[in-house]
């Protein structure tokens, strides 16, 4: 079914919830989705990391989604959010799990815009990771395995699937060959920019300059030191590199995009109130997690890699409404 | 017309204006041939207004308007039409915040958004009106949602826009991210017309977050997301209800602006500031991490309520403001005590591209709900068009220092006094 003119452009949306469950290709993504799903709790539990299961909602959730817009819920009267992502409970978590990964569901009510990059829906799935004393390049490390793991296991267990999608197990040759690249935001700048592509220096890569980028190699690579105002304030800067952060984006090869974003952790309370100053946050909000800030949160580092992103990596399928049982695109009400 | 009264403002003048249009830019017809006319000695007025409108004798851009339309150019001929902060818009005048105030939230501003609309002239929605009012609520829209509303069914789709601020307490319900998400917002957003700004301060209470008086029942309310206090005694009935201020430093502006600008990727970013003594190193700040345009409100600005210390004693007038700002780096916006065509023209030959319209709206649209602020603007607009082509210009981009003189500073003509002699005794 189409969905009239959304941001502009006619976006081909999903047909009648109904409709939707019977299609073949949703059956073959969720053969998919249950293998990676599995051989990601089997590399994670292989490396000592603990499954918790994340909470739905609270005082506060995660504010680092661009332009995106957290659902209110009245919880006894007091007004909560649905998790946007269980971020600042991941973070906390730390202090009594050094190792740990949540797959999380998450909501935002993302700008309609959004609807037409073919990675957005607005509930949707995270694998959480969090570890205490790691390095940004340790989380990196983890998110490759994780990711190389993951590959290999579905294409092990349920070649047929891939093949009836048309998906050829040579797409997936150079990321389970090589290392990963690794690309600085000013250098990604720097290549749009060549190429002619108007990208901000001081912002996000945005929709279409990271599908260039993505479209244009044949294996992952990540992106390292984002700007300072582009991300939320829980990313560390870089003490050696002020107005840098210590963070990274995993993007896909063959115009996927993004798959994991990930920082080492700002863990330090006076840092992180100026931080949070600095993206027009309240911090007085934030009270039950500044708390434990104060009481001391080991330093350390995470990521998070969106489910249904990485299914429609898997599958080869174009938009991430094909790989969701329940799909809600940005800016369209559905059931 | 309410009860509404702003002491200290030229409030008679303003309701002429909202009742009469144009024929208010000059004396009454009736004098003409029975009464003599010229100007008193000395202007009344704060620096800004004793600053002399000049125009020089010798006028080249005349004779080039002159060859352009083959024929002598009238007032008339002059173009108003303007780019203020990435909006396009038909006058050199914006719609300033009218705050959450009892007098700015009610149906006068949905008035004031209609007419802002029809007129083709940016609209500025200001802080705290979703933690006070709510945005989406059952039965009536919200004070917000009915402003824009208003605004989107009254504008052609081209000019002017809407711009909506968010204070640090509008940071708690999200006022950003529930605008730009809203179905609601997107024929704005798709025709660049939506623009987001940073409330760092105002006019008539530097220093201060906003402030309103609430009854019992509004106060309770408020309690969750604001400092309310009992200050006009037990059995008054009302509550002052005060929003923080927020933390601002260098950094801090630079990064919220740029947040701003990531985060909301499609709508204009504006600063707004209070005229505090480093307001030129804070409008540069701002420029610099891409602001789209900043608004200066001088001390004497304000809709709002504000203590009676503040309101004659703190904060610097807009004209030293204007002049520690010296040539702007990027778009500045003026604002206070702004209602009539010369002071307009002052604030855009000092540096601005535009002057906002606060109190002097709010009083047109309480004068005639359907056409009051259309007539004061349509009145201004006269004035503009007569002063800057008696300036010898025809676009109100090109005002410039040359076309006013400040007694209060005032500049040696250079060439006057040769430099080898000096200062005279």
């Amino acid at each position: 079914m189409h969905h009239g003119d959304i941001a502009g452009t006619t976006v081909q949306g999903p047909s009648p919830l109904g409709e939707h469950l019977r299609t073949p290709a949703l059956r073959s993504a969720m053969l998919v989705q249950q293998e990676a799903l599995h051989a990601a709790r089997e590399f994670l539990r292989d490396h000592g990391f603990v499954e918790l299961l994340p909470p739905l909602m609270g005082p506060v959730t995660d504010p680092g989604a661009r332009g995106a817009k957290p659902i209110d819920v009245d919880y006894y009267g007091h007004p909560y959010k649905l998790m946007t992502s269980a971020y600042l409970y991941k973070q906390v978590s730390l202090r009594g799990f050094e190792r740990l990964f949540f797959i999380a569901p998450n909501v935002r009510i993302e700008p309609p815009e959004t609807a037409t990059t073919g990675r957005h829906l607005v509930e949707f799935h995270q694998i959480d990771v969090e570890i205490a004393g790691a390095s940004r390049e340790e989380a990196m490390e983890t998110a490759s395995g994780l990711l190389k793991h993951v590959v290999t296991r579905v294409c092990e267990r349920v070649p047929g699937v891939l093949r009836d999608l048309g998906r050829e197990p040579g797409f997936f040759a150079e990321l389970l060959a090589s290392p990963f690249g690794v690309l600085t935001h000013a250098e990604a700048v720097a290549r749009l920019r060549d190429q002619g592509h108007p990208q901000s220096p001081d912002a996000e890569i945005d929709w279409v300059g990271e599908r260039t980028l993505s479209e244009q190699t044949a294996r992952p690579f990540f992106i390292t030191d984002y700007p300072k105002g582009s991300r939320g304030f829980y990313d560390r800067e870089n003490a050696h590199e002020p107005g840098t952060l210590r963070n990274f984006d995993l993007i896909a090869h063959g115009g996927y995009g993004e798959l994991v974003s990930g920082s080492e952790r700002e863990s330090d309370y006076a840092t992180m109130i100026a931080r949070m100053r600095e993206s027009a946050e309240n911090p007085a909000k934030y009270d039950w997690y500044l708390r434990n800030v104060k009481d001391g949160i080991p330093f350390g580092s995470g990521f998070g890699m969106g489910v249904e992103r990485l299914v429609r990596f898997l599958t080869g399928l174009d938009a991430v409404w094909k790989v969701s049982a329940y799909p809600k695109l940005p800016g369209v009400v559905a059931p | 017309m309410t009860a509404l009264r702003a002491a200290g403002f030229p409030e008679r003048e303003v309701r002429a204006r909202a009742r009469r249009g144009a024929a208010e830019a000059f004396p009454a017809a009736d004098a003409y041939g029975t009464e003599l006319f010229g100007g008193a000695p000395e202007t009344a007025g704060d620096e800004l207004d004793r600053t002399r409108i000049v125009p020089p004798v010798f006028m080249p851009r005349r004779l080039e308007k002159l060859i352009e339309l083959g024929r002598e150019p009238m007032p008339d001929d002059v173009d108003l039409s303007t780019e203020i902060g990435g909006l396009r818009s038909a006058l050199p005048v914006y719609l300033s915040a009218f705050g959450s105030t009892r007098a700015g939230s009610g149906d006068l501003s949905v008035a004031a958004s209609r007419q802002a609309a029809r007129l083709g002239i940016p609209m500025v929605i200001g802080e705290n009106m979703v933690p006070v009012h709510g945005y989406r609520r059952t039965g009536a829209p919200s004070p917000l949602l009915a402003r824009i509303r208003a605004y989107a069914e009254a504008g052609d789709g081209g000019t002017g826009g809407i711009v909506v601020q968010q204070s640090t307490e509008d940071a708690d319900s999200e006022v950003w991210n529930l605008v730009y998400s809203d179905p609601a917002s997107q024929e704005l957003l798709h025709s660049g017309r939506l623009g987001f700004e940073l409330k760092i301060g105002q006019g008539a209470k530097p220093g201060l977050g906003g402030m309103t008086v609430l009854d019992a029942e509004e106060a309770a309310r408020a309690a969750r997301a604001f400092a309310v206090q009992d200050v006009f005694g037990a059995d008054a009935g009302r509550y002052l209800r005060s929003a923080t201020p927020g933390t601002f430093t260098e950094e801090i502006v630079r990064q919220q602006v740029r947040f701003m600008r990531n985060n909301y990727p499609r709508a204009r970013v504006w600063v707004k500031l209070p005229p505090g003594r480093d307001v030129a190193a804070a409008a540069r700040t701002a420029w610099r991490a891409g602001a789209d345009a900043v608004t200066v409100d001088g001390a004497e600005g304000g809709t709002g309520w504000a203590p009676r210390a503040f309101l004659d004693q703190v904060g610097l007038p807009l004209a030293e403001c204007l002049r520690r700002i010296g040539e702007p780096e990027g778009c500045l916006l003026a604002s206070g005590r702004m209602w009539e065509g010369t002071r307009v023209v002052r604030a855009l030959a000092l540096g601005a591209r535009a002057a906002g319209l606060g109190r002097a709206a709010l009083l047109a649209v309480d004068e005639d709900p359907g056409h009051g602020l259309v007539r004061l603007a349509e009145c201004l607009a006269a004035e503009v068009r007569l002063i800057v082509s008696a300036l010898g210009k025809y676009d109100v981009a090109a005002l410039s220092a040359e076309d006013v003189w400040r007694p209060d500073a005032p500049e040696r003509v250079p060439g006057r006094v040769p430099e080898t002699i000096g200062e005279r005794p």
